[in-house]
């Protein structure tokens, strides 16, 4: 019974997005995603770089992926679902980028066997 | 009966804290007798050479490039740069005294008034700044030739940087060791992974470098940069060469002369302490 509702759902959920993309309104729904997306992964980014846990690849100029000005500029030619996929790499690495630091707050001097 | 007590639980306490954060001096004592313990055979002085006291083909380029120093002519613009009245008639020496050769051990220094760190390259462009001039951009060019003239008059003097007892200061020196040994980036590693742990042992086919010594030869005068520019001017500051480390880490690096590199700089180069002067030195 349970399963069967789930399925139902999940059912649904594909084919409002599949069907979706073809209505007018849809675009603007997914940019509002988009957006919140957007300001959720640049918060969690400034967390990161306040304890100077940012990790390279996520928006430094040099860096050949910078995912997550390549997100804002998929988002400007109208490819949210490419800007999304890419906001989600930097949510995950900002996040990794907070969480490592956190662990290396009492790092310091060892003897490595010496 | 309860005083002792009172007096042991109060010594045990200040024994305790003092172990919680060890002072630079014993910090020092503590990295120098690790490499020393690594690194048997070798004497003091021989560390800072880096990859080139450790692997005996590296050291024979090196000792090949140094024969006719790629850096010279850079050295000779910085002296030139030195030199140069600015246009309100004054020079360096106003700022940092007459002779050029008692300046690289003057820096990194605290400055106890700002509360901060101040590089020699720092100094450097605060000292145009102050006289109407523009600041140079800070990695290579003019501020690495005049810096990279400095060290080469020091050479043979001994890294003294010192960090007074000042709660200020100790706070900037434990940021720049926390830096060095806190794990970063997408590979998760540290500067003393890198430099420490693993010195001596090759990563995706580079021998590493051990960090002792790693700050006598700054400036450093690199055939990489040298190839990437446009004549052939291969040298670099310190900051340049964090940058580049903290890449590889996969980390985003910080700006040259932000308070993170300054900081990390003042313990980096107090690791350093009585090595002598050999700046410039070129490497790959
Ligand atoms: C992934 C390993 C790795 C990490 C982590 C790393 N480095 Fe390096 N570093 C290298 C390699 C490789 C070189 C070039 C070979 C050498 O001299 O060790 C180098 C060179 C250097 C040099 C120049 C040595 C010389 O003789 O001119 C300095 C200074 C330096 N690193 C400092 C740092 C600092 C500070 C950090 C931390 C911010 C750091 N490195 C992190 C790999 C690393």
């Amino acid at each position: 019974m349970k399963k069967r509702t789930i399925l139902t759902i999940g059912l649904a959920a594909l084919l409002t997005a599949g069907f979706g993309s073809a209505q007018a309104g849809h675009s603007s729904k997914l940019k509002a995603a988009y957006e919140k997306e957007l300001a959720h992964a640049k918060a969690l980014v400034e967390k990161a770089a306040s304890v100077e846990g940012e990790w390279r690849d996520i928006r430094w100029k040099k860096s050949k992926k910078k995912f997550l000005p390549s997100a804002i500029a998929a988002a400007k030619a109208g490819d949210y679902k490419k800007a999304m996929k890419l906001l989600k790499i930097v949510e995950f690495q900002a996040e990794m980028g907070y969480k490592q630091a956190m662990a290396q707050k009492n790092a310091g001097p060892q003897n490595y066997g010496f | 009966m309860k005083k002792i007590a009172t007096l042991l639980l109060s010594a045990g306490l200040v024994a305790m804290s003092a172990q919680a954060v060890p002072s630079p001096q014993e910090d020092l004592k503590h990295f120098r007798d690790y490499f020393q313990r690594k690194f048997p055979g070798l004497k003091l002085d021989e560390l800072r050479n880096g990859i080139n006291a450790l692997d005996e083909n590296h050291r024979m380029q090196w000792e090949a490039m140094e024969e006719f120093p790629p850096y010279e002519e850079f050295v000779d613009k910085g002296k030139a740069l030195w030199e140069k009245p600015f246009k309100n008639g004054k020079s360096f020496a106003d700022c940092f005294g007459k002779d050029p050769s008692k300046v690289r051990v003057k820096y990194p220094q605290w400055d106890a008034k700002k509360k901060r760190v101040v590089t020699l390259e720092l100094a450097i462009n605060e000292c145009r700044k102050a006289n109407g001039e523009k600041p140079f951009k800070w990695k290579k060019g003019p501020i690495a030739w005049v810096s990279a003239y400095l060290g080469y008059m020091a050479r043979g003097q001994k890294i003294h940087v010192v960090i007074p007892n000042d709660p200020d200061a100790l706070k900037a020196y434990e940021h720049g060791k926390h830096f060095f040994y806190a794990k970063r980036g997408q590979l998760n590693l540290s500067c003393a992974d890198c430099h420490v742990k693993y010195a001596g042992r090759r990563i995706r086919g580079n021998l590493l470098s051990p960090a002792l010594g790693h700050v006598t030869h700054f400036p450093v005068f690199r055939g990489k940069w040298a190839n990437k520019s446009k004549d052939g001017d291969g040298l670099g500051t310190l900051h340049r060469r964090y940058g580049g480390c903290n890449k590889q880490q996969r980390a985003r690096p910080f700006k040259a002369q932000s308070k993170v590199y300054r900081d990390l700089e003042f313990f980096h180069q107090y690791m350093s302490n009585g090595m002598t002067i050999n700046a410039p030195s070129y490497r790959e």
